[in-house]
């Protein structure tokens, strides 16, 4: 039996050429070619280390994105980027506003997908930021409706899925951060989701985080996707207990590194969450990775947490003799 | 006629280099480059700076904008005997976060809070500078209770070391004091405890104008109840909240309200024609002269020019209803 394949959310940290890189682009010092070519360098870096430490199933690393959703709404037509806004303390992100009906201009991040997966033969996961958290995430100044504009960006977000379903992609992932923001809206989540994976034959995951699980708990084995992903490090080892009640009838990746905290968590930490992990879910149901993507911390710090995590994966396969 | 008055947040960076001035200040000491008192300077030129947008918006009863507020919850609660202050939390459903307050004791006032604050705010303002604070129920909701094992005991006192604060800020001249109770828009059933704190917050009022408000979303089915509470003012978020909306017209209110209608959570800019119109079809049913018109919540979840924009909808639709009226 095979089992604990080792993953990753999807953002990591950009390098500070890259970050300097930014500011220059953004003051018009830097062409857009010269940031691209940074950028490709970043993501070489990125899926390099992945493939050293051992990574089963690698991502991109989103080097190239400022904001998940900024990123997806600049690449759809139908919508401006605004000001400034505040997320939390000094962070700032400009937030898109919907200011016509929303229109695929193109594919968005599938040239990102190639680079990516020319670079290894592992097979990398195909990142699309959620239809519901595109919505949620808005100004929306056209349709007037929360359920029209997130079945809009859903539609979109579909083709954007066959796209990276056509250039290889075996896996995709669809990220709802915003999932847990109003429980009366989960059956529009649900819906916008399934729209996004419908007919697909790729492997589709759903990822959240900062959630209040308990209350989503029971729309977990209704979501469209073979795979949820969650944040269980930081908020969810609490949740085993009622996984063991009420068992999820999916795969899942579990997030063992908290990717709030400096602290690098020893791998005979994350061992005895992956073992406890292991007394309810299926090793070949059971993915490994940090909670969420780990952008915030630094270059060091993403890369200690990931070779911890891979050694502990490794270990608790090895214990168990898996392959 | 409707007076015109701001909920409480703004934002403190805008998009010209000159309007990121905090956010670079506050990188710089991060990186310990500059002072705790050069810091506190950059975020007093950006409290005058926003008393100014006000002051010119013809905005009448203005905040400070919570300019030096990490968030919502913290700034309160760290300066309060027993409270921790711990990691990020996500802010209902605002896609922002704040940092969680650990109650680990018995909570209470231990020094002015927001005396200072409201007091620059004073001398650089043209117009009248309400005191905010963030409500005892929605604070004690918000927070992770380690010590009182229960919501009742915790609210009633942070609704005490609230109360002391509140006489700190009408001894120091504040003539306008508002309690911020968004919570009540999830949980309305805890109404009769937010009007226990109330009472307690009340006490220490003097002569001073005490409004309650309410915010991301609807309290239709409390609204009566609200208007019997112990403020003499109550605000509502008319915009998430619209559901209120035909309570107020049902029931009215003989207390001065204040109508949170215009939408401080989207960039689209309102007619102020069809805001005024709104407002009037009030009339006979409360008292405009005495209410206000304001923007449905803090205009912080806003880049900076359309909060602009946002006030300068407020005065006009008040100034509209003023000719109408």
């Amino acid at each position: 039996m095979t089992g604990l394949l080792t993953t990753s959310v999807g953002s990591f940290p950009k390098p500070e050429y890259l970050t300097r890189a930014r500011t220059k682009a953004s003051k018009g010092e830097l062409s857009g070619q010269g940031l691209r070519a940074l950028e490709e360098k970043a993501t070489a870096e990125w899926i390099q280390f992945q493939e050293e430490i051992g990574i089963d199933i690698p991502v991109d690393g989103e080097q190239y994105r400022g904001d998940m959703a900024t990123y997806f709404a600049e690449n759809i037509g139908g919508t401006e980027i605004s000001g400034l806004v505040r997320s939390y303390g000094n962070r700032y992100y400009k937030k898109p506003i919907i200011v016509d009906e929303l229109r695929r201009k193109g594919p968005i991040s599938v040239d990102w997908f190639k680079f990516a997966q020319s670079r290894t033969k592992r097979p990398v996961k195909g990142m699309i930021t959620g239809p519901y958290t595109m919505m949620d995430w808005s100004f929306d100044e056209f349709y007037g409706s929360r359920d029209e504009a997130c079945l809009a960006f859903a539609n979109l977000l579909h083709q954007e899925a066959l796209s990276l379903e056509a250039a290889g992609a075996k896996i995709i992932q669809v990220d709802e951060p915003a999932l847990s923001t109003r429980f009366d809206e989960l059956p529009l989540l649900v819906k916008a989701v399934g729209t996004v994976t419908n007919g697909l034959r790729a492997k589709t995951i759903l990822h959240t985080c900062y959630g209040s699980y308990n209350e989503i708990f029971e729309f977990f084995n209704k979501l469209p996707v073979d795979q949820l992903d969650l944040e269980m490090s930081n908020s969810g080892l609490d949740l085993l207990d009622r996984f063991r009640r009420e068992p999820l009838k999916k795969e899942i990746a579990f997030g063992v590194v908290d990717v709030h905290s400096h602290v690098i968590e020893p791998e005979s930490l994350i061992r005895e969450r992956i073992e406890k992990a292991l007394t309810i879910f299926a090793p070949d149901k059971l993915y490994i990775d940090p909670d969420c993507g780990l952008k915030t911390r630094t270059v060091g710090e993403a890369q200690a947490k990931l070779r911890n995590m891979v050694a502990a994966a490794r270990a608790v396969r090895e214990a168990h003799r898996l392959a | 006629m409707v007076h015109t008055t701001v909920v409480g947040n703004y934002p403190r960076i805008g998009d010209t280099p000159d309007e990121q001035s905090l956010r670079r200040a506050i990188a710089r000491f991060d990186k310990g480059e500059i002072s705790a008192e050069d810091l506190r300077e950059a975020e007093r030129d950006v409290v005058k700076a926003v008393l100014r947008e006000q002051n010119d918006a013809g905005v009448e009863l203005v905040t400070d904008g919570q300019i030096s507020w990490y968030d919502s919850q913290s700034h309160i609660a760290r300066r309060l005997a027993s409270v921790e202050i711990d990691g990020l939390a996500r802010y209902f459903d605002t896609n922002t976060y704040y940092r969680q307050p650990v109650v680990r004791g018995a909570v209470a006032w231990k020094e002015p809070i927001l005396v200072d604050e409201w007091k620059f705010a004073q001398t650089n303002s043209k117009a009248a500078v309400k005191a905010v604070l963030t409500g005892p129920l929605t604070l004690g909701s918000l927070a992770l209770d380690k010590h009182y094992r229960g919501k009742k005991a915790l609210t009633l006192d942070l609704a005490n070391a609230l109360g002391e604060e509140v006489s700190a800020l009408v001894r120091a001249g504040a003539a306008h004091i508002q309690v911020d109770e968004p919570i009540l828009t999830r949980h309305p059933e805890d109404l009769p405890l937010a009007v226990e704190g109330l009472e307690r917050i009340r006490a220490g009022k003097g002569a001073a104008a005490l409004t309650l408000f309410t915010y991301f979303g609807e309290v239709s089915n409390i609204f009566e109840q609200l208007v019997d509470t112990p403020a003499d003012v109550i605000g509502l978020d008319l915009v998430q909240g619209a559901a209120t909306w035909a309570a107020i017209a049902k029931h009215g209110s003989k207390k001065p309200l204040v109508l949170g209608l215009v939408d401080a959570r989207n960039t689209k800019g309102e007619d102020p024609a069809e805001i005024a119109k709104k407002v009037l079809d009030l009339k006979g049913q409360i008292n405009l002269k005495t209410s206000f018109l304001s923007p449905s919540n803090g205009l912080e979840f806003l880049p900076r020019a359309r909060a602009r924009e946002k006030l300068r909808i407020l005065s006009a639709a008040a100034r509209k209803v003023g000719v109408a009226a």
